[in-house]
């Protein structure tokens, strides 16, 4: 989104001979709400470059640009390709390009959710501000917006773009207010603009030779990310992206630079708490510093707690001032989609990866990815192991199970789980063998066998192979349960009831709770 | 997205408990089935095998389809069954666990660890041994490993109950 920005501006930039297109194009962005990105670049376009001739520009641009948001939150509308300025179309499509090839989601967008409500606002104090210079307090006023909602909420492109883009000129303004250099500020607007844009631009339509001139831009924006240092790929490279920026940018707050970050990171929704930072007033106006802080937050907790980012399984957090500087060393990463899916990736496997340290005994010493994973599957292939040394040890041991001893030995397992039955029950072999005639459906009626010394008939389902047990835990006829029932109950405590009415399951179920109950 | 460590605890509904149920009624069913007389080292290796089978079929029932690897493992149990319908013999001794031999993965890992760097080999490895991991992505392998990890254990667990159960009753 930085980069989109950037790009934007410097499109802008270059589009500010064609001063002309932007009028036209302004006068035309009234009309979609597509034209927002337009309204947007145009706004930005106008008020760096002063080409248009319109008396306030800002104020023209904002106004047709508040206007369509609320028109432009009602739906999706297709991106004016045919719009009245070519250029515009190309600026948009480039932005669309940057969201289409970076893996920028909406969900990406960080937005409050009720993005159409703060639009209408934000048009208010939009449409009020305009009158004077862009001002801090018409950043302030949409900060507030956007504080008010600062819940992480995946972007719908559309509806939170109309907000975005009514917010570039709070962001806009509050650039100047804090003393951003134009260009500094043109390269914020742009992040912000192309955040929205991106946003607009994965439901809208772009040309397809729209596609180049954002290759283009994002190249551009590349440039000027990397001198801003923002970048917007990497998640954790959105902390660094912050710290970057905020080391280029003296004058901008910590708001600013979490919303850069922010617009950088905006692709990146983490689901981790944005608790951390809120930025200030100021630097909150627009929905992407909002988005960025919260994203900024997000990353920067992630970066706290996590650490993930640059150091794999690195379990110690950066300090909260290191945020930054830890992000910065990231910021040498490529800054294009693809990275940021890939930070995502990595994070998702990192998270993986710490919960099979929990799982897999002594992997707390162990750190790395790949020693982890050797770890596991050392685990995995000794688990397995176990298992055949255990099935050999039961075919060579004479299992003379009975139903006593299967009913004892169920139980045993399900009241101690995890542990061995060393002295629960009388061992009785009789007992065991007793179980094992009996067809494996019949778990319960082993034991009411056992209690009865009666043989249940072994209902042999035809469909068993030999090994298709779990088919073939069938009811059987339930007699000799009834009999049994007085014993089955001094067997059986609650689990094994359940269980018996689980093992059971297949058949309808009511008959075997009937019976024992 | 991940499973919780912790087995669930009520036993009507514990994945311990379906295993339980449904590999103990295999055992009796196969030691029924075989003479537990004979302690021919055929019989006993084909015993071994179909207890094998069953303990792991059992897991992946209980698991039923919830699973990508509980899947992977049934749907090649049911392939080999369909394939050898009709001569059990040759799907108790085909039934197997897909991990190779265990001496073959050490070597694996070694050679692949002096091969390349990266984790591409353990991920490899891995998807050996978990059923159904060729076809994942590394992200699904890890929490398919976590759940197959805790079947193993459960597996582990009640068999190795089940064993002490008939020692002691000897």
């Amino acid at each position: 989104m930085e980069k989109d920005q950037v790009f934007m501006g410097e499109e802008l930039n270059r589009a500010a001979a064609a001063q002309a297109g932007w009028n036209s194009c302004s006068s035309g962005m009234e009309m979609e709400t597509d034209e927002l990105n337009c309204v947007g670049s145009c706004f930005l376009n106008r008020k760096w470059h002063n080409s248009m001739d319109q008396s306030d520009p800002f104020e023209s641009a904002l106004s047709s640009m508040v206007c369509s948001p609320a028109a432009s939150n009602a739906g999706s509308t297709n991106f004016p390709a045919s719009g009245d300025n070519t250029m515009m179309t190309d600026l948009i499509g480039k932005l669309g390009n940057i969201c289409n090839t970076g893996d920028i989601s909406p969900q990406s967008f960080i937005k409050p959710p009720n993005n159409n409500n703060n639009c209408s606002s934000n048009t208010s104090c939009y449409t009020s501000s305009l009158d004077s210079p862009p001002k801090l307090n018409l950043s302030m006023m949409g900060g507030n917006q956007i504080l008010k909602h600062p819940s992480l909420v995946p972007v719908s492109a559309d509806p939170g773009f109309a907000e975005r883009a009514a917010r570039y000129s709070c962001f806009n303004g509050l650039n100047a207010q804090l003393g951003v250099t134009e260009a500094e500020f043109v390269q914020l607007t742009r992040v912000s603009t192309n955040q929205s844009i991106m946003v607009t631009g994965s439901q809208v339509h772009v040309p397809d030779s729209n596609k180049n001139t954002l290759q283009n831009g994002n190249s551009c924006s590349h440039k000027r990310n990397s001198r801003l240092s923002r970048c917007s790929s990497p998640e954790n490279g959105d902390s660094k992206d912050e710290s970057s920026i905020s080391e280029q940018i003296p004058g901008v707050g910590s708001s600013i630079k979490a919303q850069n970050d922010a617009n950088a990171r905006k692709r990146k929704s983490m689901p981790r708490g944005k608790a951390k930072e809120t930025p200030s007033p100021a630097a909150a106006d627009a929905k992407i510093a909002e988005e960025n802080d919260e994203s900024t937050a997000k990353r920067s907790k992630q970066q706290n707690d996590s650490a993930k980012a640059e150091n794999k399984e690195n379990p110690k957090p950066p300090e909260p001032p290191k945020d930054y500087i830890h992000v910065r060393a990231r910021r040498g990463q490529a800054t294009d989609s693809h990275s940021l899916a890939e930070r995502v990736r990595r994070e998702k496997i990192s998270e993986r990866m710490k919960f099979l340290q929990d799982l897999v005994p002594g992997c707390n010493k162990v750190t790395g990815k790949a020693l982890m994973l050797d770890e596991i599957i050392n685990y995995v292939q000794s688990l397995q192991r176990q298992v055949e040394f255990l099935s050999m040890k039961l075919a060579t041991v004479n299992p003379r199970m009975n139903a006593n001893t299967e009913a004892l030995l169920s139980k045993d397992m399900f009241r101690s789980r995890g542990s061995l039955p060393h002295s629960h029950y009388p061992m009785d072999s009789s007992v065991l063998a007793f179980g094992l005639r009996y067809q494996p459906q019949q778990g319960l009626p082993m034991n009411n066998v056992i209690s009865n010394d009666t043989q249940i008939q072994f209902s042999m389902n035809p469909a068993n192979a030999a090994l298709h047990k779990t088919q073939g835990l069938q009811l059987p006829p339930v007699d000799g349960i009834t009999d049994a029932n007085p014993q089955i109950g001094s067997f059986w405590d609650d689990d094994l009831q359940s269980i018996v009415q689980m093992g059971f399951g297949q058949n309808p179920p009511q008959s075997c709770q009937s019976k024992h109950s | 997205m991940m499973n919780t460590p912790q087995q669930v605890k009520n036993p009507s509904s514990s994945l311990k408990s379906r295993f339980i149920t449904r590999f103990l009624g295999a055992l009796t069913k196969i030691t029924a089935e075989d003479p537990i007389s004979s302690s021919s080292p055929t019989r006993i290796f084909q015993r071994y095998r179909r207890i094998k089978v069953a303990s792991n079929k059992s897991m992946a029932y209980s698991v039923r389809s919830r699973r990508i690897w509980s899947r992977a493992m049934l749907s090649r149990f049911r392939s080999r069954r369909s394939a050898f319908s009709g001569r059990r013999s040759s799907v108790k001794t085909t039934n197997c666990t897909t991990s190779p031999p265990p001496a073959l993965i050490k070597v694996t890992i070694n050679e692949k660890k002096t091969a390349k760097g990266g984790l591409d080999m353990q991920t490899d490895e891995l998807r050996e041994l978990v059923p159904g991991g060729e076809a994942m992505d590394v992200c699904n392998l890890l929490d398919e490993t976590a759940h197959y990890i805790k079947c193993l254990t459960t597996q582990v667990q009640v068999m190795r109950k089940i064993v002490d159960f008939y020692h002691l009753s000897k």
